[in-house]
């Protein structure tokens, strides 16, 4: 093994930083490539992702009720 | 830094949406989020000198938030054992599990996906419960990091926290949802005869299985 591969267990160590774009470029090359060759890992790491695709589904494209706009605006001019 | 009241308006009002929407989530109620947006824009103006760049607006006013949401919870829990928003998880038996652990069958391979079918099945209100059942702690990072989708660096400014405890926290927090959402889909019975067979045919330690799949 190279430096610059890893295991499962280290994958999986990294595999909500991998979902969440925090691996820095060797580090996310390593599981880039560990992910090409491991059906686990792949599977895994693709199950995180949808999952975390789901919760941000709940954000609405919200802007604020009226009113909590319209207080936040009168508020600011009171400034 | 200085930035005048203008920009100091329109930096809020761009993000008067996204503030509420935490602060609904994190207060639970509409009374009580508008209170605290409105709270939260009288003290960030009070408290404009520290912020540090433009660049740096949103995570400073999300800060803002969050201090003054665990300011006025504290201020309105009489018991001097409250849960800190700072705490950890006790129960790190949470920030192990996994829904993809207890459901995948690796050797099923393209014929069934229960962990697949699982998010298939997942609603909207199923989720909506389950962060809303989280510890606070535990919801906020969920929050910043998937719904407003800040970057780590950001969550920690936003918190006061290193960088280093918004990994490990939001690892605790991930699992104690997928466990809450794993407890409902069995208490609901949506678990299914696939999740079943998963966790009888589960051979404990089973390698990764190659393959040539692209990721």
């Amino acid at each position: 093994m190279t430096k610059h591969e890893i295991d499962c267990e280290k994958a999986l160590q990294q595999i909500f930083q991998f979902i969440d774009h925090e691996l820095g470029g060797d580090e996310r090359e390593a599981m880039q490539r560990h992910l090409h060759t491991c059906k686990s890992c792949f599977s895994r790491a693709e199950f995180e992702r949808r999952l975390k695709g789901k919760v941000g589904e709940l954000r609405q494209e919200q802007d604020a009720p009226e009113v909590v706009r319209s207080r936040v605006s009168r508020l600011l001019k009171t400034f | 830094m200085a930035i005048s009241k203008e920009a100091f308006g329109k930096q809020v009002l761009a993000l008067v949406g996204p503030l509420h929407g935490v602060a609904r989530r994190l207060t639970g109620n509409d009374t009580d989020a508008e209170e605290l947006v409105a709270e939260t824009v009288a003290r960030a103006w009070k408290a404009l000198g520290s912020l540090e760049s433009d660049a740096a607006f949103r995570a400073w006013i999300f800060r803002i938030l969050h201090n003054t949401f665990i300011d006025e919870r504290r201020r309105a829990d009489a018991r001097p054992q409250c849960e800190s928003m700072d705490s950890e998880d006790p129960d790190e038996t949470d920030a192990a599990f996994s829904i993809f652990e207890q459901m995948h069958q690796p050797f099923l391979l393209w014929f069934s996906n229960p962990e697949q079918e699982f998010l298939d099945r997942l609603l909207r209100e199923d989720l909506e419960r389950a962060l809303a059942t989280l510890p606070e702690h535990h919801r906020v990072v969920v929050i910043l990091a998937d719904l407003e989708e800040f970057n780590y660096r950001e969550i920690a400014d936003t918190l006061g926290v290193p960088v280093g405890t918004v990994r490990s926290r939001l690892a605790r927090a991930r699992g104690a949802l997928q466990k809450l959402l794993w407890e409902q889909a069995r208490a609901y019975g949506l678990r299914g005869e696939a999740a079943t067979g998963a966790a009888e045919g589960r051979v404990a330690g089973v390698p990764c299985a190659k393959s040539g799949k692209e990721a």
